[in-house]
């Protein structure tokens, strides 16, 4: 069963006199208990689409198209209460650089058990303190510290606090959006096996939104690719990030692009030639591919015509002119 | 261009320290950088790579003589740059030139592309004229590869991408044409396509102009790829040095081995078991006795908790002759024959 159904999803900002399609017409279904990762530089959608499924986007953001479905209910057109019950019993969110949004003037403790007592006012306040030894326990911390100032913990500590309190009230969901991205090696290998671990142990059900490959594919399964407010590319992770002797299985040039971004430190000991350009603006149409562009593969009809989603192998596809041709 | 002999920096036995807390009883030094040696010859790259806290950034501060150190010498141009003050010291500075990490925080919001690179050649009276100034600050943003710079030079920062930004600052770095960079994770801010190119313009620059420099980063696979070798930075001292290819490939020390584990691709899914190293590294306030990585060191509790890691300091010392005493591989460790 899927725990996240998402059905042409669009997403329009207002700016000034025009508006920018940050999202458009994306599809994207998560089981219960899988985790997927989204991957796309800054300005791709990736944080927008992450945000609309818990109603957290700015007000300057509507929703002018598609259906988000969660736990078999569907979410657009809720008022903001009833949005207000379902955020962190049924889709928790940890948010970028969460780390600094703790409260300096708390406690840790106090943090979390307001957390809980706000969102379920049935529990008694015994009850949700001994949730919240628990909850830091589970990520890691001893319960010792429980009574610690957010200044007294490293970066890792608080962003292992920051998930803590997002599992405060059980949610099935929780989507991270660069978890790990102002942590060093150690901290974010620490905090991406405390993800892959939580899964396990809470068939927790995770979305992970960040621009680091290495990242997703230690913690999820699946891996969507996004380029513009699309969908190029999405698979199993192993399958599209899959690196043999300089070989990739990557089907989009957007996704080996983003692949050679970061030195194999099992690979060659070069250093790929990186994207030139930026992406296209998105409050004018676009005509054919959005990556024509910066792509280093373009064909002719790739300036014309938008590419279909086609199958490569099971599971595995991708909106590109030349998976088209290798497909037929 | 590959490195010479010229020497163009060296550091030896630097120390900085800090004293940190208000009341005297509750004075705690410290210790930042604690011994650092090394040298770095025209047209090399070194990399100090480690974790955030382990003194990187302080050395790099310390190279500038933006900061003070407590003790040690850093030699270039024939000058101590530790104990140098005043115009001799500005005129040294003119060799040594930095990037900073965030291309959005160093570039002032209200100058212009050209005022941004012309503010050193003004600082350092470099160039006749105003005019014999917008030639060279047009050649640096050439070289920095912002084309057309009489469009570019008009630009307000806002108007640029995070990639533009980053050359500018290499521009403004550039124009003075220094012997050293110290580039402090000059890409991590930057989004993951634009990184290449800026590294990419690093390294031409070196080849072209036999630039040298001092490169930071936590990140061991793009120092791999960028620097000739590379130091790895722990609680204020280098535990492993030696060129890159060593370094990563035969990595000695412990602490540099869980260092590449955790940046290792890896094959999907891992456990917390597969991360070697538990918590945090411990202040530079109170560096453990002995080996100061012993706390955590993995290595330490296979070998039965030996004496020797908690009572005696190691130092860094050659474990495999390089074919230049440059090049040696070294590490600080007292079971580099046992780690393989």
């Amino acid at each position: 069963m899927s725990v996240l159904r998402i059905s042409d999803l669009t997403v329009d900002y207002r700016l000034g006199q025009g508006r920018v399609r940050a999202v458009d017409h994306v599809s994207l279904e998560i089981e219960t208990g899988e985790a997927v990762g989204i991957v796309g530089e800054s300005g791709c959608g990736k944080t927008t689409l992450g945000l609309s499924v818990p109603a957290l986007l700015p007000a300057n953001a509507s929703i002018s198209d598609g259906q988000i479905v969660l736990n078999g209910e569907s979410l657009i057109g809720r008022s903001e209460e009833e949005m207000n019950h379902l955020r962190w019993k049924s889709v928790a969110f940890v948010f970028q650089g969460a780390m600094n949004a703790l409260n300096p003037v708390h406690r840790i403790d106090k943090q979390i058990l307001e957390a809980i007592q706000t969102h379920e006012p049935e529990t008694s306040k015994d009850e949700a303190y001994a949730r919240v030894l628990e909850l830091i326990e589970l990520v890691g911390i001893s319960p010792s510290r429980a009574k610690s100032y957010p200044h007294e913990f490293s970066g890792g500590m608080r962003q292992r606090a920051m998930i803590a309190m997002s599992l405060a009230c059980r949610p099935s969901l929780l989507i991270a959006d660069e978890p790990t991205t102002a942590l060093d090696v150690i901290s974010q290998a620490q905090i991406l096996a405390l993800l892959g671990e939580l899964r396990r142990q809470e068939n927790l059900s995770l979305v992970m939104i960040s621009h680091d490959l290495s990242a997703i594919k230690k913690v999820c399964d699946r891996i969507v690719v996004m380029y513009a407010g699309v969908i190029v590319e999405s698979g199993p992770t192993d399958t599209v990030l899959r690196r043999k002797n300089g070989a990739v299985t990557a089907a989009h040039p957007y996704t080996k692009a983003l692949m050679g971004a970061h030195p194999d430190l099992s690979g060659e000991r070069i250093l790929a030639p990186g994207l030139s350009g930026n992406p296209p603006d998105l409050s004018k149409p676009i005509t054919g591919c959005r990556f024509a562009a910066r792509c280093p593969e373009v064909m002719e009809i790739c300036r014309t015509q938008t590419p279909p989603t086609v199958t490569i192998s099971p599971g595995h596809s991708a909106a590109c002119h030349l998976a088209v041709r290798s497909a037929s | 261009m590959i490195p010479t002999n010229e020497t163009v920096l060296s550091v030896s036995d630097l120390v900085v320290r800090f004293e940190s807390g208000g009341r005297q009883s509750k004075k705690r030094t410290v210790r930042a950088v604690d011994g650092v040696s090394f040298e770095i010859v025209r047209g090399e790259i070194l990399a100090l790579v480690g974790e955030s806290g382990c003194g990187k950034s302080t050395i790099a501060m310390a190279v500038m003589r933006l900061i003070k150190p407590t003790s040690g010498q850093i030699i270039s141009g024939g000058l101590n740059l530790a104990t140098i003050r005043g115009r001799a010291l500005q005129r040294a500075r003119q060799r040594i030139q930095m990037i900073f990490q965030d291309p959005f925080g160093s570039l002032d919001p209200r100058q212009t592309v050209m005022e941004a690179v012309s503010e050193p050649l003004l600082i350092h009276k470099v160039g006749n004229s105003a005019g014999e100034r917008t030639e060279m600050v047009f050649d640096a943003l050439r070289m920095a590869q912002l084309n057309p710079p009489e469009r570019l030079s008009e630009n307000f920062p806002h108007e640029l991408s995070g990639g533009q930004r980053q050359r500018v600052a290499i521009a403004s770095a550039m124009v003075l044409s220094p012997e050293l960079v110290v580039a402090d994770e000059p890409v991590s801010m930057l989004d993951v396509s634009a990184r290449a190119g800026i590294l990419r313009l690093m390294m031409d620059l070196r080849d072209r102009l036999g630039v040298s420099y001092l490169f930071i980063t936590h990140d061991l696979a793009t120092a791999w790829v960028v620097a000739d070798r590379i130091a790895v930075v722990y609680l204020g001292r280098i535990v492993e040095t030696g060129p890159s290819e060593v370094v990563v490939k035969n990595p000695a020390h412990p602490y540099t081995q869980a260092l590449l584990n955790a940046s290792q691709d890896g094959d999907t899914t891992i456990s917390a078991a597969a991360v070697v190293l538990k918590g945090e590294a411990p202040s530079a306030a109170a560096v453990p006795p002995g080996c100061r990585f012993h706390p955590r060191c993995p290595k330490y509790v296979e070998l039965g908790k030996p004496e020797s890691c908690r009572s005696e300091d190691p130092r860094l010392h050659v474990i495999k002759k390089g074919e230049i005493t440059r090049r040696d591989h070294s590490a600080a460790c007292h079971f580099t024959d046992e780690v393989k």
